[in-house]
């Protein structure tokens, strides 16, 4: 091993910083040639764990059981902004059951704010947190704590935008001359839309347990990253590093929300250590629905000039976004900046202060939002200027990403485009419109996914190969039912020429100290599998050595494939278990590290989908029929999973199209349809067809793989294609979306 | 109150509160973590159990109205033989897994009353059954491949 530091950047839902990484050179392996016969890699394999999770044996988070456990709930402001004018600690701590409460006051032991407030600034915002025997005494108790609350106005949005009460500066990202470029066009479009608050829903809620074993804390927390909680837990509770062990081996849904140590592990770590005994603290329904976290709503306004030929000559994009307290701006202008060539661009996002929890990250955070508006005003441009809208796209095409200037690894948008125009029937979307005997109207609508998903460093694996040729791969992935573990089972595979069942990948816990990203970003596949190659390719190499001198060969003579050693002259044919099993109680073990991405590139991840609508003109029901969805993404190592991937994108856009939308009462600022009953997420009656289809073709600038990640593409285009194949079917077009049948009929009137 | 509730074809005598909920008895006083509670509200699917074969919200149902009765969870369709769940893993009909053992609790229901479903049957069964992950495709497919039909 020859290991180096260097200087690289890592990038994280558009946000580029430098890190340092340790690189080994023996970790570069070649990536695999397009023309290269994979056994493993690229053909379907169902989930490592399956059979677990549909059998009902996994243990989530909340399914965790542990002696003497205590059951935590958490008092919350009823209304967004208020202030406790009484609270009975003392009522509540003598209620039968109860073991501990902790107030707005505390006693805390942890560092740093407190979770609990007596002056909440959001809907929900945790007050006070109980720890009892059993659910039912935590109930008693919290219903013991009787609080009072002083009712404060909740900060309205529109007042906030006009006394311009913003989380931060409002940013304006400006390239050339964009006023000039406007003025001067040939066609113009101004389109402005809304898009709604859009709630995660996980089924599994934010939920954490904690047990204290002496100085050392062990916590399963529902999170997409358990060493993003293990240092939050650290650093909150005195300890270093290997004193915290999070555990998050099943996680049932995230999609964005669930970050770091949450409160949940924060309240849950803390009751436990007062009470020494484990606790824990799992979210209800409606408690998730309004604190769980959100896609921010926004209302933005785009304005298109073009020259006659379809080639944009600018683009004006004002943003709102309703932020809540606070949270990072998400790259809501990432879509007018970059998804088509346009010298003359301006970018202004207002992040306006509201009285709702900090807006957190929902699948492709940020460019969903910003795809849904400039995809329609696209379509408004090409109906402007006579063109077909694929067709404006394709004369917009860029193959550099226009912010650095530098070219993109790989892009084939182009292909997405063409694939995605056949599988939908494009050239015949006209006769759609011609009368049903359903009285239905029917359109078809397109629109572009760009995303980031190049992942890159740091990420590590091991792998550990022992006498029965059963290989361990251990990753801090944490599968939050994307089938990431399968992957790098997989990967595993190809590399150490095994079957497939005879690795397992590992994740989810930070006891083995291997790292993994946060399941975010779309950068689990692009940054950990490569590791996983590379720690495979280690233990490979060392097999082959073995076996040289086991067998008599030179180690450059054999081949090593579905779990056989050949000599390339077909002489020798022997199980690899002829060689490993002379290792008796001895491993072979290798591990990887993610190196670098190449310098001098960009990397995305692009594609279409066309989507088919009918509108029920009578009751302004959309029903969406068939999404094709065709993206580039590199690689694809599981084409099962992917597709899965895909379909569930695109289900989740047909919601944010379609029904979902969280309500807030004005006057309290509270959330009014927290529930399932009433903030509507698609079952499968919604289900339309979905035809799912990759270019597939390796990233030849991304080390290893040339894979890049695929779980937030498939939600990017999905609204705006629908919106789109409305506006096809009717000639009309919503203000807002989602496009309930209320809109629907005021649009129609 | 001693409720009497044979699950998954053992008999258990219960001393609970009468209204609490059977998948609160289920989870938490049987270890049956199997069923989940996704909303508590019935309106989410997960927490799906069999009532003397009939699917019933298991989060909504008073323990004593479970008095008497056999009540078969996904565990116990695990044991019983595991078609219908290879069937989902082979289809890759779930994702991240939660709301899975509901999905195959009704679609178990289903089968029963109705061996060669339709599409559309199989939607107007499984549309109480969310799947945050949206794996509905595949669900609908694993339905048909577990009652022996064509998926494609």
């Amino acid at each position: 091993m020859k290991p180096r530091l260097v200087k690289s950047q890592r990038e994280m839902e558009g946000r580029f910083e430098d890190v340092w990484v340790l690189v080994d050179e023996e970790d570069e392996v070649e990536t695999w040639p397009d023309e290269a016969e994979l056994q493993v890699v690229g053909s379907p394999a169902p989930r490592q764990d399956g059979l677990v999770r549909a059998g009902g044996a996994a243990r989530y988070t909340v399914d965790i059981q542990l002696a003497g456990m205590l059951h935590a709930l958490v008092l919350r402001a009823p209304v967004a902004r208020c202030r406790v004018t009484a609270l009975d600690l003392d009522s509540a701590r003598a209620t039968p059951g109860v073991r501990a409460v902790i107030g707005p006051e505390g006693p805390l032991t942890m560092n740093g704010d407190s979770p609990l407030t007596a002056e909440p600034a959001w809907a929900g915002q945790p007050v006070a947190v109980i720890a009892a025997d059993t659910p039912e005494a935590a109930t008693a108790g919290l219903a013991a704590l009787a609080p009072t609350f002083e009712v404060l106005p909740p900060l309205a949005l529109e007042a906030g935008l006009n006394e311009q009460r913003f989380t931060e500066d409002p940013r304006e990202t400006v390239r050339g001359d964009p006023d000039a470029a406007l003025a001067g066009a040939d066609a113009r479009v101004e389109l402005t839309c809304e898009t709604p608050a859009h709630v995660q829903s996980p089924l599994e809620p934010h939920a954490a347990v904690a047990r204290w074993e002496g100085d050392s804390l062990t916590a399963w927390v529902s999170t997409q990253g358990i060493f993003d909680a293990r240092r939050e837990l650290a650093r909150r509770f005195d300890l270093a590093p290997e004193q915290v062990r999070v555990i998050s081996e099943y996680i049932g849904g995230a999609f964005g929300a669930k970050q770091g140590a949450g409160t949940e592990a924060l309240l849950a770590a803390e009751l436990a250590r007062t009470t020494g005994r484990p606790v824990r603290l799992a979210l209800g329904r409606h408690e998730e629905q309004v604190v769980g976290g959100r896609r921010s709503w926004t209302r933005q306004t785009v304005t298109l000039g073009a020259r006659s030929d379809g080639t944009l000559a600018g683009i004006e994009l004002a943003a709102v976004v309703d932020m809540g307290v606070g949270g990072w701006i998400f790259p809501v202008a990432e879509p007018v900046l970059s998804i088509y060539a346009c010298e003359n661009v301006r970018a202004m996002v207002f992040p306006v202060r509201t009285s709702l929890r900090a807006q957190n990250a929902f699948r492709a955070p940020g460019v969903v939002e910003g795809v849904t508006v400039l995809e329609q005003a696209m379509d408004e441009l090409a109906a402007a200027l006579g063109l077909d809208p694929l067709e404006l796209r394709r004369r917009n095409h860029v193959d550099t990403d226009q912010g650095s200037g530098l070219p993109y690894s790989s892009k084939r948008l182009l292909a997405c485009y063409d694939r995605a125009a056949e599988l939908a029937g494009w050239d015949g979307r006209d006769a759609l419109r011609e009368p049903h005997a359903d009285g239905l109207l029917r359109g078809m609508g397109c629109a572009t996914q760009i995303w980031w998903g190049g992942g890159g460093p740091p990420a590590h694996a091991t792998v550990r190969l022992d006498s029965e040729a059963r290989a361990q791969v251990t990753t801090g992935i944490q599968d939050i039912g994307t089938g990431t573990l399968t992957s790098a089972r997989m990967v595993a595979a190809e590399e150490l020429g095994l079957p497939l069942e005879r690795v397992f990948a590992l994740g989810g816990d930070t006891l083995p100290n291997v790292y993994s990203p946060v399941s975010g970003g779309s950068m689990t596949t692009p940054a950990v599998m490569p590791a996983v190659r590379s720690a495979a390719g280690k233990v490979r190499r060392i097999l082959l050595s073995l076996a040289a001198d086991v067998l008599e060969i030179s180690a450059d003579d054999l081949e090593l494939s579905g779990g056989r050693l050949r000599s390339r002259d077909g002489a020798l044919d022997v199980d690899v278990v002829e060689v490993t099993g002379k290792l008796g109680n001895a491993t072979i073990d290798g591990s990887g590290a993610r190196g670098p991405n190449p310098e001098g590139f960009r990397v995305n991840t692009f594609g279409c989908q066309i989507a088919q609508v009918a509108v029920d003109p009578g009751t302004g029901v959309v029903r969406v029929e068939r999404v094709v969805a065709v993206h580039d993404v590199g690689r694809i190592v599981n084409p099962l999973a992917a597709s899965s991937q895909a379909e569930g994108g695109v289900l989740q856009g047909i919601g944010y199209a379609l029904s979902e939308e969280l309500v807030v009462d004005p006057t309290t600022g509270y959330p009014v349809n927290g529930h399932f009953d009433d903030y509507k997420v698609p079952t499968i009656a919604d289900m339309p067809e979905i035809v799912v289809d990759f270019v597939n073709v390796p990233d030849a600038n991304l080390p290893n793989l040339g894979a890049k990640g695929l779980g937030e593409p498939p939600i990017v285009p999905t609204a705006a294609a629908i919106a789109n194949a409305f506006a096809h079917a009717t000639g009309r077009r919503t203000s807002a979306v989602p496009l309930t049948p209320a809109r629907v009929l005021e649009a129609l009137a | 109150m001693p409720v009497s509730i044979e699950v998954n074809g053992e008999a258990h005598v219960l001393d609970v509160e009468p209204s609490r909920r059977l998948l609160a008895v289920l989870r938490d006083d049987l270890s049956l973590t199997g069923t989940k509670h996704g909303c508590g509200e019935g309106a989410c699917g997960a927490c799906a159990v069999l009532l003397d074969g009939r699917p019933v919200a298991s989060c909504l149902l008073p323990v004593a109205s479970a008095d008497g009765r056999a009540v078969t969870t996904i565990e116990g369709l695990a044991r019983d033989g595991a078609a219908l769940q290879e069937a989902f893993v082979a289809e890759d009909a779930l994702q991240c897994g939660f709301c899975t053992p509901g999905q195959v609790v009704s679609a178990t229901a289903l089968l029963a009353s109705t061996p060669r479903p339709s599409r559309e049957e199989i939607r107007a069964a499984m549309t109480g059954n969310i799947c945050r992950c949206g794996a509905y495709p595949k669900i609908e497919r694993a339905i048909l491949r577990a009652s022996g039909q064509e998926t494609a």
